[in-house]
């Protein structure tokens, strides 16, 4: 496998790296090359959501991207602190709702419905937004709290 | 009050909180284990030669343990098998290298030499009929245990009618999202290791055994846990990267990935059950129950399951005269492991639908005829023990209004259906805390993480909060190392409230007494909060702890320990004719009611309403109760409908990703009510009881009535796939 440099925009940070093997996935890049723990390692077969990030806003499964397709794009992941209007509003929800157990999928669950939230504002209903979340999973919760905290992220959109 | 206080909510949704798979050390190195490529078989020689050919790589395999251990481990449970694979990937053999793509590469460089053996796979291939007065013989049986009480004979003889019926169930695993994952760092003689567990103090001892280390060498610290559902309650991946660490002389990370969590996973595997019930009027005068448990390649001596699960199928009805029966069934696949509330959810499923076909076969009511049976207090188990305080009958009667309202108001095509279950809690051997008053808080030390469901972050605060009036959000919790930490035996078995909590209470009391001497008034002490300081409070006198506590407390803060073993307990010895059973206490149960549909083209099963009843005691915290109980069902309806670990005749898992292990998502899962029956308090802290467990038992058991009731198919295998209800509907 051929590595070579390469350039990545995490949480509009720029990043580099002098040798970058072609058939890196996102996910070890953010991981263990940037230290981003926050997006979580479940599958790696993109069945579980758990390591779902933002590329230019949209919900993107960063176990089956290749870090070199995403090197001119935005990364967007949970690590990127307090400022962020959407992530910050879902997070809010989550908190109201209860909406975690172990944590482990709230990541990925934030992430996703941050991305459907800025690309869609409230033009999405509900039950648009939980048909949306259907490839994240939890085994925590039961998804009910999780809903729960839809309904008011969504509420509270503009 | 709501989940929402919990204190772990704002580093989980920062992104900040370390799993097991996110630790990192410096210098680590990354492992991977050699896998068995045969599910039974000789092995003849293991070759890490190739491996440690290449570069940066350390391999161990069995010949290295002796010059890397101070002393033998357990000659029953050798590290790497040296004479006989018992299980596809079982580990022959462990790499390190400075990448996962090296540690790969060296471990798929160990040349195997393994003389295959015939494979017992199927549970029923080892007993195509069942098993008679030989089974004790066979080399597959490794528990058997066999209870009866009262004229059994007699009972089936005089009935009016005999109902025998054959239950089958699948084998399904805890689809924790975070895979197993552990980093080790041996230096000198302390075998440090930091892993994603529900029981530090349980790894402890297993990897001292194991290794042959004396336990107070060996250093467990956990980390936040993805989810365990029973599946992080025992050592796994632990012993292997101590090892790794102590031959690389550096730490090292050794992590599941989600095909291997699936292959090397411990958890329920198949099982029937048989069912025979005597009947004289509308009453059971005798039981008969039988139970084929296969236990993989559990070692003899060590099955827990045979005799813990057949005990769910004992009750929770009154019986007159019973029979039971159980044989832990070895097969070629890795040992049975505990699964949230182990095999209780697939027994009450078979009770629960038996039952109903034999009041049907005697023109009653079904949930008429398994009110008519159920334990009330004070009744006595089919092993001799006393019920205590039991809410179930209670939430039964509200289950039974609840269903009859949902089958007034139902559209044409769906069914509604109810299912029960029942729980004890206080399993495990007990353990400790430690209390820490400062001026401004109060700390809570112990061994145990949170791994998920609240039971520590929310159930010990609340219990400090109540006990010592003290602001919920002056309570931290601390999490140490089992070198530093109290013991405790463990987050399972819905055990840490009920168990922790007490020792919590006796601590508070401890803590109380100190503050109440020095403030010179007798009577329960409140830590109220003004200005940022705490005030210990005694009836009238009121006093900063800043100006109650030594100097030297100032410093380190004021100590007050609390204990608490498990309660005794004891069944009648005289009902058992051989083998092991679990004794019971603080009963709890749970009554659901389930309203679905069922495609009468397909059989497909679409689940749409959801109510439950739950005795938890005394709820110590409504919304992680709450949680629990949503989150329990979620999981109960996999077992109930999709989860179905299908295992080729050769012991490979064939459907070993979440595309193929279908769990529940978002959208099949309904939001359930839930109703908590109170009334009828256990022996945690303020009548409290668990309630970790308990919300899974009566799933299937609900969601198989409601097909009967829409459909008319009678399905006795779990899971109830679309396929299954053809089947039954004869679509098919």
């Amino acid at each position: 496998m051929t590595a070579a440099s390469a350039d990545l925009t995490v949480n509009g940070r720029r990043a580099s790296f002098t040798a970058l093997p072609d058939d890196e996935r996102l996910l070890d890049t953010l991981r263990w090359r940037l230290g981003l723990k926050g997006t979580k390692e479940g599958c790696r077969t993109g069945d579980c959501g758990a390591c779902t990030v933002l590329v230019d806003g949209r919900s993107t499964l960063s176990c089956l991207t290749l870090t070199r397709e995403v090197e001119d794009a935005a990364i967007t992941t949970i690590d990127l602190g307090a400022g962020d209007r959407e992530v910050d509003r879902v997070r809010a929800a989550f908190a109201a709702a209860g909406a975690l157990q172990c944590g482990y999928c709230t990541p990925g669950f934030v992430i996703a419905l941050a991305g459907l939230l800025k690309e869609r504002g409230r033009s999405l209903s509900l039950d648009e937004i939980l048909d949306s979340l259907q490839g994240n999973l939890c085994r925590c919760t039961g998804y009910a709290a999780i809903a729960r905290a839809a309904a008011l992220a969504r509420e509270a959109a503009p | 009050m709501s989940a929402a206080t919990r204190s772990d909510l704002a580093v989980k949704l920062a992104g900040g909180a370390i799993y097991g798979t996110d630790l990192d050390l410096p210098g680590m190195r990354w492992a991977a284990l050699v896998p068995s490529p045969v599910a039974h078989g000789r092995v003849r020689s293991v070759d890490l030669a190739p491996a440690r050919r290449l570069p940066g790589v350390v391999a161990i395999g069995a010949e290295d343990l002796p010059s890397l251990l101070p002393g033998s481990g357990d000659a029953d449970r050798p590290i790497f098998p040296t004479r006989e694979v018992l299980y596809r990937n079982q580990p022959l053999a462990a790499v390190a290298a400075s990448t996962l793509p090296e540690a790969r590469r060296a471990a798929a460089a160990v040349r195997v030499d393994i003389e295959p053996l015939p494979a017992v796979i199927d549970l029923e291939s080892v007993f195509p009929d069942w098993p008679g007065a030989e089974a004790d013989r066979s080399p597959h049986v490794i528990a058997h245990v066999h209870a009866r009480h009262g004229e059994i004979e007699a009972a089936f003889r005089s009935a009016d009618r005999v109902v025998e019926e054959t239950y089958r169930t699948a084998s399904v695993h805890q689809v924790a999202l975070e895979p197993h994952a552990c980093v080790a760092s041996v230096t000198g003689d302390r075998w440090y290791v930091r892993t994603s567990t529900q029981t530090p103090f349980g790894i402890r001892e297993d990897v001292a055994s194991l290794l042959g280390v004396p336990e107070e060498r060996v250093v467990v610290d956990g980390t936040w846990v993805g989810g365990g559902f029973g599946g992080k309650g025992s050592s796994l991946l632990e012993p292997f990267a101590l090892l790794l660490s102590r031959a690389a002389d550096r730490p090292v990370r050794l992590a599941l990935d989600y095909r291997q969590e699936f292959e090397l996973g411990r958890t329920t595997l198949p099982a029937v059950i048989r069912l025979a019930t005597a009947v004289r009027g509308a009453r059971i005068v005798g039981r008969r129950v039988r139970l084929l448990l296969d236990v993989g390649s559990s070692l003899p001596g060590r099955d827990f399951a045979t005799g813990y699960s057949i005990g769910f199928l004992l009750g929770p009805y009154r019986t007159d005269a019973f029979e039971v029966e159980g044989y832990g069934v070895r097969t070629n696949k890795p040992p049975f492991g505990p699964h949230r509330a182990p095999f209780a959810p697939q027994c009450a499923f078979a009770v629960e639908s038996h039952l109903a076909e034999v009041a049907r076969s005697v023109g009653v009511d079904p949930d008429a005829f398994r009110a008519d049976h159920l334990w009330h207090e004070g009744d006595s188990t089919a092993l001799g023990q006393r019920v205590g305080p039991f809410g179930l009958p209670s939430a039964l009667e509200q289950a039974r209004a609840t269903a009859a309202r949902w089958r007034a108001e139902r559209p044409p095509g769906r069914g509604v259906g109810i299912g029960m279950g029942f729980w004890s809690t206080g399993t495990g051997a007990g353990g400790e805390v430690r209390l820490v008053l400062t001026p401004t808080e109060l700390r809570i030390v112990q061994g145990e993480r949170e791994i998920g469901s609240g039971s520590v972050l929310r159930g010990l605060v609340v219990v400090a909060e109540r006990a010592l009036g003290i602001p919920s959000d002056r309570v931290r919790v601390e999490y140490l190392s089992t070198a530093e930490a109290p013991y405790d035996s463990g987050v399972f078995g819905s055990r840490t409230v009920g168990a922790l909590g007490r020792a919590i209470l006796e601590a508070s009391a401890s803590l109380g007494a100190t503050l109440a001497e020095r403030l010179g008034e007798a009577g329960p002490v409140r830590l109220e909060l003004t200005g940022g300081e705490l005030i210990a409070v005694a009836r009238s006198v009121r006093r900063p702890v800043r100006e109650l506590l030594s100097p030297g407390e100032l410093s380190v803060g004021l100590v007050a320990n609390g204990r608490h073993f498990a309660d005794p307990r004891k069944i009648d010895d005289s009902r058992v004719v051989t083998g092991s059973f679990y004794p019971y206490t603080d009963f709890t149960g749970a009554a659901h009611v389930a309203e679905v549909s069922v495609d009468r083209e397909t059989g497909a099963v679409r689940v749409e309403r959801y109510a439950a009843f739950h005795d938890a005691g005394a709820v110590v915290d409504p919304g992680t109760a709450r949680a629990s109980v949503e989150g329990g069902i979620a999981m109960g309806l996999g077992i109930a409908l999709t989860e179905e670990a299908l295992w080729s005749d050769d012991g490979r898992f064939l459907n070993a990703h979440l595309l193929d292990y279908r769990i529940p998502t978002l959208g099949e899962v309904p939001v359930p009510d839930v109703t908590f029956v109170e009334g009828f308090p256990g022996a945690g802290p303020f009548g409290a009881k668990g309630l970790g467990e308990p919300p899974i038992i009566p799933v299937p058991a609900a969601i198989a009535a409601a097909i009967r009731d829409a459909s008319g198919a009678h399905v006795t295998e779990l899971p109830i796939s679309a396929e299954r209800v053809a089947r039954a509907l004869k679509l098919l």
